[in-house]
């Protein structure tokens, strides 16, 4: 739907995900001719998931950009356009493919501003819809947010609310330095209170959903929300869950999440991706370092993608990712008897 | 299009692509020439004496493809080098007194010695970087070619790799993109026979990297690297193309580097009579020699603008080695930009 | 499945208990109803009984360490069942295996070892120990309730609200290293109530600003009330009535009167306590108890008498519950008996006060211009000079002086 017909409505409007992100791309290109989309069938197909839509139609072909299937070069564009005076915005279709793309996100968009002395700005944004839930199995339906939290140079965020939504990718698309969007695709649908207006969410703060005193619950993306419903159930179990949304996992708002770990004594960490090696190790080690260490009173949880490929049955597929019905557990028995 | 050294006693008739460059353009691209030369001379210098942290890679031998392809350029043209870039930086006019002070890691480098030998960059002036992978700037250059092609600019981008990154994915994937949307690229191959130790004919089983043009519908050009004015004449060509929107080139100089991929080689895929024979093939002398056949320079004045590279080289080791070190407490300063 | 023996809540108030004495070892055959351990509260030691029939495994808890109601301590195997652990991994339950037989060891001839192996496995969360930190405990004090015996911010809380006004200093004083002559006479451990008792006197020592008002009160016509009262309670079928008993039904009469005596120390605050609950300090198996006479303001002598003696056989036969033995609002302390003349009582924090009483002796006393013998007794009262003051505790002997000097009064 175009998001111009939706600004009439007033301001508690509410649009999708997908269109979220869709009148962030349309708001940066009117705002901005140097913002371009491209991707693989973005143009007409409206994007895999839809969220191009009808871009190309409102800014036509030049600026909303079909690509062959190369995602190494494609990535490499984005990088070259960006050095050079554009905002490329870039969809890598599934996140998983970005596999083949890694070479110009790790050795060339990240390390370009620093190898050269800060002498340069690599100002871009690509957007990759990943996450599973969908039946598509192991090579579509990945979480690889945490490889790019690794490198530094690169901005890594995963926004779970249509707001976030909107408000990160215009910050990511003001930002000089390359940031990459990882949009879980079950989100797509999910609808929330939108803005009108071309506003920002901040890069690298994270927010509080809910406050508590109990236990915090760190989440990210679609986790965030589940961790949300959590908490909703376990207050009814007597339960005080404060609910933090990460947001944005590169840079990471420690501040705001050993803050509420001084207060709650206890923590959570909630993530898709798989759980070795993951977001959850660097937070509980964070935490682990950190002052806030002296504050704990059970040990810190992580809740995280099976060491599994995502697998295409259902059952198996929700079994390979942490549930609500897991968080409630973990949360609840990290209370009360100190273990998840 | 000749690929053939000339001989003295043509002296009659120089060949247009000489003929093509005025005394001043000539000279100019001899002084490149030879600051390169002198330029990694120094650098192996003062590698041997201990003044440079890490490897580095020599194009020795290679000069004329570096001053050929570019001679052509504008000043506002962008280029995107390789890990063996030192030429293609001197060639579009870097400093060379900043270039050793990035050798040898000082701040006052031309990446403040965050980048060394492999990283050298002059976004300013169009300089948009060597590149430590094989294959790297391959598709940054579709990219720049975008922004030119948005911007209406009327620039040019001209991409360096070699031939072993012409089996690298990138390269497919980049002239591909960059013939479909017609971008002002032009494709510089400089086919120095070795990835690293691995032959060209083992890696490859067609006979140039230029026949693989036909492949993304562009022309290819298959030319003597070591014959500045000849890569200079296709150059022109392949640049005027792509300003004109025409859509791009992929150029092919088949060189030589007299010296090994990098410190580290010894020299055991290649013989002595090899090296030898290329080094007889020498851009710089098979230049000069030309021009005084045809009578345009004599021994003296080209005497001088090689005594000139010298000094200038000389001085910039001098400047370089008293320059500051950075400070550590700066490590992450230029991580992200603010 | 194992059953699990747990450490049982034995009194209402009771958040832990200290394990005093393990009847059984790893691997004994125990029948349902059998004791297998003795359990301290911080006010009585209980005897707690098999749950089922089989064999004793994976002991866990350690004697004398505080430990939280609920935590399992060990698990009883029926007949036939694999003696592996039911719910703790193998090695968790070898420490503590380990440390169990440590802790048996009748007298342990080498503390200072014991303890360093105690404290080897000693789990605690960061919020625990900062907090010991901060209040100067020894973690090894505290009983945890977590996973494997993990103590957490709530066990450590818990242990300092129960002794909130231990001086951290003593706390952090390390363990004495035995002395030269370590090995000569015998160590005894402190038993729970000794532990207790210990705690709390020095604590009221510690804390409580004590001074002391002494009377020497005539008795002659107290005994003369005792004995016709005797006769009494032999006509009426009541126990025969004791001095003491008789001194605690004048207190809790005259108590009434003097609220700020019958009251506690709370925080920064003085506790008016409505009821008047007489704690009577009495001696069982060397160790220091006092069973309560609950609102003994509302009893008549017969039924104070009744009530003392029940007290006192339950006292002997063990069978008091710990709620019978602890929460007194005033307490009496009479060692006339055993000949002393006077002395002076450390306070039963947090009460407010303590009577001391000496033996009844004739003594020459002036009367009307003449020196005579009457039966007197000296009476001593310790005050917490934080909520009893001079003049308010000076009153309050008065009282006591003219009503055992005229108990009609009281009538």
């Amino acid at each position: 739907m175009p998001s111009d017909t939706l600004e009439a409505v007033s301001e508690i409007r509410e649009l999708s995900y997908a269109e979220a992100v869709r009148e962030a791309l349309a708001q940066a290109m009117e705002a901005d001719e140097r913002v371009f989309l491209f991707g693989e069938d973005v143009g007409v197909y409206g994007g895999a998931f839809g969220v191009s839509g009808d871009l190309v139609h409102r800014f036509g072909k030049d600026r909303v950009i079909d690509t062959p299937i190369s995602e190494l070069g494609i990535a490499g564009a984005a990088v070259g356009a960006a050095i050079t005076g554009m905002r490329p915005v870039l969809e890598i279709q599934f996140s998983d493919f970005v596999t083949l793309a890694m070479e110009q996100l790790v050795n060339q968009a990240a390390k370009i501003r620093f190898m050269f002395g800060g002498k340069a700005s690599v100002p871009m944004v690509v957007r990759l819809p990943g996450g599973s839930g969908t039946g598509a199995a192991a090579q579509h339906s990945q979480s690889l947010e945490a490889w790019f939290a690794h490198v530094p140079g690169l901005k890594a965020l995963q926004p779970s609310t249509p707001h976030d939504a909107k408000g990160m990718l215009l910050a990511a698309i003001d930002d000089p330095n390359p940031v990459l969007i990882f949009e879980h695709k079950l989100l797509y649908k999910t609808k929330g209170h939108v803005p009108a207006e071309a506003y920002r969410v901040p890069i690298g703060k994270a927010a509080i959903r809910r406050e508590g005193t109990d236990v915090t619950i760190v989440g990210s993306s679609i986790m965030a929300r589940k961790a949300e419903a959590a908490a909703e159930r376990l207050a009814g179990d007597g339960i005080s869950a404060e609910v933090i949304d990460l947001r944005s996992i590169r840079p990471i708002d420690f501040t705001t999440i050993a803050e509420s770990v001084r207060k709650t004594h206890r923590l959570l960490v909630v993530y898709e991706g798989v759980k070795t090696m993951g977001i959850g190790a660097e937070i509980s080690a964070m935490i682990a370092e950190s002052e806030a260490f002296d504050f704990l009173d059970a040990p810190i949880i992580r809740l995280g993608g099976a060491d599994s490929p995502i697998p295409y049955n259902p059952v198996l597929e929700k079994a390979a990712v942490p549930q609500e019905d897991d968080i409630v557990t973990a949360a609840a028995n990290l209370v009360r008897r100190g273990e998840a | 299009m000749s690929a053939e050294p000339m001989s003295a006693d043509q002296k009659p008739n120089q060949r247009p692509e000489l003929a093509a460059l005025d005394d001043a353009t000539v000279a100019q691209a001899l002084t490149r020439m030879h600051l390169i030369r002198k330029f990694e001379e120094a650098a192996e210098a003062s590698y041997m004496r201990g003044l440079i942290h890490g490897t580095m890679h020599l194009s020795i031998g290679q000069e004329a493809s570096a001053v050929g392809t570019t001679l052509p350029l504008e000043a506002h043209d962008y280029i995107l080098s390789t890990h063996r870039g030192h030429g293609h930086c001197i060639a579009r006019g870097a400093e060379p007194k900043l270039m050793f002070a990035e050798f040898f890691g000082k701040e006052t480098g031309y990446c403040k010695g965050r980048g060394g030998s492999m990283h050298i960059a002059d976004v300013e002036g169009g300089n948009l970087g060597a590149n430590g992978i094989v294959g790297g700037g391959l598709p940054i250059a579709v990219g720049v070619g975008m922004s030119i092609k948005a911007q209406k600019n009327g620039r040019v981008c001209m991409v360096f790799f070699g031939d072993g990154a012409s089996n690298e994915g990138a390269f497919h994937e980049a002239l591909n993109m960059a013939s479909i949307w017609k971008l002002p690229v032009v494709f510089v191959c400089e086919n120095n026979k070795y990835g690293m130790s691995m032959d060209i004919g083992r890696a490859m089983a067609v006979a140039n990297v230029a026949d693989r043009a036909a492949a993304y519908g562009m022309p290819g050009h298959c030319l003597d690297g070591n014959d500045l004015a000849g890569v200079a004449a296709v150059a022109k060509l392949a640049i005027a193309r792509a300003r004109s929107g025409e859509g791009p080139s992929l150029i092919e100089c088949k060189t030589y580097r007299w010296r090994g991929h990098s410190k580290s080689d010894r020299n055991l895929y290649r013989s002595k009579e090899e090296i030898e024979e290329w080094r007889n093939q020498d851009p710089i002398r098979r230049l000069e020699d030309e021009l005084k056949a045809h009578d345009r320079f004599d021994a003296a004045t080209l005497m001088k603008l090689e005594e000139d590279a010298q000094r200038d080289i000389d001085a910039a080791v001098e400047f370089a080695r008293a320059c500051p070190d950075p400070d550590p407490k700066d490590l992450t300063r230029d991580v992200y930009a603010l | 499945m194992p059953v699990e023996v747990i450490l049982p809540k034995v009194d209402m108030d009771m958040e832990t208990g200290t394990i005093e004495a393990w009847h059984v070892k790893e691997g004994d055959l125990v029948r349902q109803g059998d004791t297998i351990f003795e359990i301290g509260t911080n006010k009585a030691v209980m005897e707690v009984e098999a749950p089922a029939t089989g064999a004793i495994r994976n002991i866990r808890a350690e004697t004398g360490v505080p430990i939280s109601v609920g935590t399992p301590v060990a698990w009883i195997y029926l007949d036939g069942e694999a003696a592996t652990t039911p719910s703790e991994p193998a090695a968790a339950a070898a420490t503590v295996a380990a440390a169990t037989s440590v802790s048996k060891t009748e007298v342990p001839a080498t503390p200072a070892i014991a303890v360093a192996q105690t404290s080897s496995g000693l789990r605690a969360t960061p919020l625990a120990r900062r907090i010991a930190r901060q209040n100067g405990l020894d973690l090894k004090t505290v009983a945890g309730t977590g996973p494997r015996g993990r103590i957490s911010e709530a066990d450590v809380k818990r242990h300092l609200e129960q002794r909130p006004r231990c001086a951290p200093a003593q706390e952090t004083r390390p363990a004495p290293a035995p002395s030269a002559n370590a090995s000569e006479g015998r160590l005894r451990p402190f038993s729970a109530i000794r532990r207790i008792v210990a705690n709390r006197l020095s604590e009221s020592v510690r804390t409580a600003p004590h001074f002391y008002l002494t009377s020497e009160i005539e008795m002659s016509a107290a005994r003369d009330l005792l004995g016709r009262l005797a006769k009494r309670h032999e006509r009426i079928g009541a126990p025969k009535p004791s001095l003491t008993v008789l001194i605690a039904r004048v207190a809790a009469r005259i108590l009434r009167d003097h609220p700020v005596i019958n009251a506690s120390t709370e925080g920064e605050a003085t506790r008016f306590h409505e009821r008047i609950d007489i704690g009577i300090a009495m001696e069982r198996d060397g160790d220091l108890v006092v069973p309560v006479l609950r609102d003994a303001g509302a009893m008549d002598m017969p039924a104070m008498t009744r009530e003392f003696a029940r007290l006192r056989e339950g006292m002997a036969k063990r069978t008091l519950t710990p709620a019978e033995l602890g929460g007194g609002t005033f307490t009496i302390s009479n060692l006339g008996m055993y000949g002393v003349d006077s002395f002076t009582a450390i306070i039963n924090p947090p009460q407010g006060a303590i009577l001391a009483i000496g033996r009844t002796v004739d003594k020459p006393v002036g009367r009307n211009g003449e020196i005579v013998l009457r039966p007197m007794a000296s009476f001593t009262l310790s005050s917490d000079h934080r909520i009893v003051d001079g003049v308010a505790a000076a009153r309050f002997m008065a009282d006591l002086r003219e009503a055992l000097e005229n108990p009609e009064l009281l009538l």
